[in-house]
């Protein structure tokens, strides 16, 4: 074991705990959602702080091994995906702060279940948390083949926002009392969607690393 | 056309095997690093280029090693003449214990060249050529040891260039210098590359992704691994040249 | 481990360290002491008779009174003789061995001889110089003879000096010309002899000094007994002062009162001996200025 590899191991430690508090961000957040839970919400707030702490720590100590251990081929690969992941994880958990914001901000006591309902938010959530999670795995494992899974579940949520603003609509014309939170409730998914884009970037990076193959703007998302 | 190509080149000390069927291409106007572990062939490979080995006793040689698609161990080569379109600079920094004007016009001066004019401004025009003359113009008749280290090699350097060869090797050529003469010595590169081609063996690892572009891994008297720098850096094909140039050799 | 017991491991490791150097300097003193009593006592002895007169007369009255002229020259003779000799030979098949010869079964039986060379008797030497060049080539006890008998037994050193001289040149140097084109020949008379020359003049005039004060060789080929005249030709007998010295102290017609006089005798060929040290240190100095001024 180098130095160098020591050095790595704090770093995927930290980027590790970064992200088990981002998963429990979202968690919350779904929870908050269906449950209409200030509390919970609040608690997303106190946990974005510490996220930030993280990003801030994650960047400083990537520049730091780049400068002081000039990393090349996969150790290279390994710093510059952990710089990225790091900025993705932190949009993340804006994103899940936003849903907590809006919850907070909600004059009312619930929200209509018919609503969530037919957003499909329950199934949005899970498949984000889902993606969220077993990105975290596939760079646990070095597994390039799970990351490369992440891709599939994305399709999902794109599909579900491509059709919310029609559902929206529908919904408001028939209850026209609740037009706020159905708006709201259209810029929540849309936060779904992209945390979901996050995922999807999280584990191209992984792909990256793990393989040395660039996945953006490519086709050849598939197993 | 390659400038400099081996064709399953071979070489032996006696029983030794120090090279393995090695067959590669340098390009006109490239740098080539060779890196690897010590013992691992990289400098003897250099010296195959202007038959330095020969110094050698019972050395051996097979294979094809060409220099502009002309077999440089055939019989009917001249070997001084060879050693002047191929140049070498050495790991340590040897002027020979002249004056600085005589060290570069040595060349010259061993190989016939009588003509006065010509010498000087050769000579001349290699210190520039080298960055050397800016710092030595004023004291072309003091000894070359009154120069400091990353100033004798790079005499060297002008020394070499001074008899106008094609092709410059360089063996570890800044590593008995301190950084700031490392890093002149490696800007000189960069635009020397515009005249010659360069082969470069070197042990730091920086160095040879900074100056070269091209890189070959040499491990055991194997050529393990060649191509572009900027792809044995980032993503190497073998597990053996990641392993090395990240430090976790051995 | 206590601070006590660290110090006193610091006191007993200073102890030894000064029992150590004070016997290495005491030993490079005494080697010195000794130098200087031998010194000393010749000087005392012998710097009575030194005068003008003392150098440049013949010797008379069976050597107790007169000078020692025809030594001090005949000596000389000596010495440029030999060094006529045994420079080129010597210093060409130095370069031979260490710059042309390859490695090889040649190379060190030709070490082994030469070594063999410097280790016959210096006795040896002078009968096998009369045998040859005194009987059997008809030379005659002459400067000719005893030249070429000490030049031949200065050989192994002066190509032991060559050759160290040239072992000790950088090979960096000899690559540096070879990758300029330079050829052999060229890389040697450009590049490794002027390295070298400081080393090798040292060498050979210190080669110089042990031929000056040889006796056994010269006995039976060229030195005379007494002989008050300056040598016309190489083929005349000279005197030499080594060998002047031992007939002075041993077989003189009066030897209490030709005592000073070979202490005299003594103190110039030490003097001379001295004199060629001190030419081959400012050689030296000035051969090694001129390589890196070049």
């Amino acid at each position: 074991m180098t130095h160098l590899d020591n050095e790595f191991i704090k770093l995927r430690m930290q980027l590790f705990e970064m992200w088990s508090l981002v998963i429990s961000q979202v968690e919350m957040s779904r929870e908050a959602l269906l449950n209409f839970d200030k509390g919970a919400a609040s608690e997303i707030t106190f946990k974005e702080k510490m996220v930030d702490s993280y990003e801030l720590k994650v960047d400083r100590d990537c520049e730091n091994l780049i400068a002081l251990n000039t990393p090349v081929a996969t150790d290279l690969r390994f710093v510059l995906a952990v710089l990225k992941i790091n900025t993705d994880l932190e949009r993340i958990g804006d994103f899940a702060r936003g849903i907590a914001r809006f919850i907070k901000k909600c004059p009312k006591d619930n929200l209509n279940p018919e609503l969530l309902k037919v957003c499909q938010i329950d199934e949005l959530m899970k498949n984000a948390i889902e993606m969220l999670t077993d990105a975290k795995k596939a760079l646990e494992y070095e597994n390039s083949r799970m990351a490369i899974s992440i891709f599939s579940h994305d399709d999902f949520l794109d599909d579900v926002h491509k059709h919310s603003n029609k559902i929206i609509a529908e919904y408001i014309k028939s209850h026209p009392d609740e037009i706020e939170e159905a708006l709201n409730l259209y810029s929540i998914i849309r936060k779904i969607e992209r945390i979901g884009d996050h995922c999807n970037n999280i584990a191209e990076e992984i792909v990256f690393y793990l393989e040395a193959k660039v996945l953006k703007h490519s086709n050849k998302k598939k197993v | 056309m390659a400038k400099i190509e081996t064709v399953d080149a071979n070489l032996y000390y006696g029983d030794f095997h120090a090279l393995k069927n090695i067959s590669m291409k340098m390009e006109e106007n490239t740098v080539t690093a060779l890196i690897g572990p010590s013992g691992c062939g990289k400098s003897t490979y250099l010296r195959l280029f202007n038959r330095m080995n020969d110094l050698i006793d019972s050395t051996q040689i097979s294979g094809q090693i060409l220099v502009d698609s002309e077999d440089i161990y055939s019989k009917n080569i001249n070997v001084d003449e060879l050693r002047m379109k191929v140049g070498m600079v050495f790991q340590k920094p040897n002027p020979f214990p002249k004056s600085i004007f005589e060290n570069v016009a040595y060349g010259l001066r061993v190989n016939g060249e009588k003509n006065k004019t010509y010498i000087t401004d050769k000579v001349y025009e290699s210190l520039r050529q080298a960055a050397l003359w800016d710092e030595v113009s004023d004291k072309m008749n003091k000894s070359a040891f009154e120069l400091s280290g990353g100033q004798q090699q790079r005499l060297c350097i002008a020394r070499a260039l001074a008899i106008s060869p094609s092709v410059i090797l360089m063996d570890e050529p800044a590593s008995a210098l301190d950084p700031i003469s490392t890093a002149k010595i490696e800007e000189l590169i960069h635009e020397l590359k515009k005249q010659y081609t360069i082969v470069i063996v070197t042990h730091n690892m920086q160095q040879a992704s900074r100056v070269s572009d091209f890189t070959g891994f040499f491990y055991l008297g194997e050529l393990v691994e060649h191509g572009a720098t900027a792809k044995i850096f980032t993503q190497p094909n073998n597990k053996q040249t990641e392993n090395y140039i990240t430090g976790r050799f051995g | 481990m206590t601070l006590e017991r660290r110090k006193e491991l610091e006191r007993s490791k200073k102890r030894s360290e000064k029992i150590a150097f004070g016997t290495f300097r005491a030993m490079s003193l005494l080697v010195v002491g000794i130098l200087f009593v031998i010194l000393g006592f010749i000087i005392i002895k012998g710097i009575s008779v030194i005068s003008w007169d003392f150098i440049t007369k013949m010797p008379e009255d069976g050597m107790t009174k007169g000078g020692i002229y025809p030594a001090i020259i005949g000596t000389f003779c000596l010495i440029g003789g030999s060094m006529i000799f045994s420079f080129p030979i010597g210093v060409l098949s130095g370069i031979y061995i260490n710059e042309y010869a390859s490695n090889g079964l040649v190379v060190r039986f030709i070490r082994l001889m030469t070594n063999n060379l410097a280790g016959i008797p210096s006795i040896v030497f002078g009968l096998f110089g009369m045998s040859l060049f005194v009987n059997t080539l008809g030379f005659g006890d002459s400067i000719i003879a005893g030249s070429l008998t000490l030049g031949l037994m200065t050989l192994p050193i002066v190509i032991r000096t060559t050759e160290e001289a040239l072992k000790s040149v950088d090979n960096s140097f000899r690559q540096g010309s070879y990758a300029l084109g330079a050829t052999k020949l060229q890389t040697i008379r450009r590049v490794t002899l002027p390295i070298a020359y400081p080393n090798i003049i040292t060498g050979l005039i210190l080669s110089i000094g042990r031929v000056s004060g040889e006796t056994a060789p010269i006995l039976f080929t060229v030195a005379a007994y007494f002989l008050p005249k300056l040598p016309h030709s190489i083929f005349d007998q000279v005197m030499a002062l080594p060998y002047h010295l031992y007939v002075l102290a041993t077989s003189g017609t009066n030897i209490e009162e030709s005592r000073p006089m070979a202490y005299g005798t003594a103190l110039v060929l030490i003097m001379i001996v001295l004199f060629l040290n001190l030419i081959a240190n400012a050689l030296r100095k000035y051969f090694s200025k001129k390589v890196k001024m070049n």
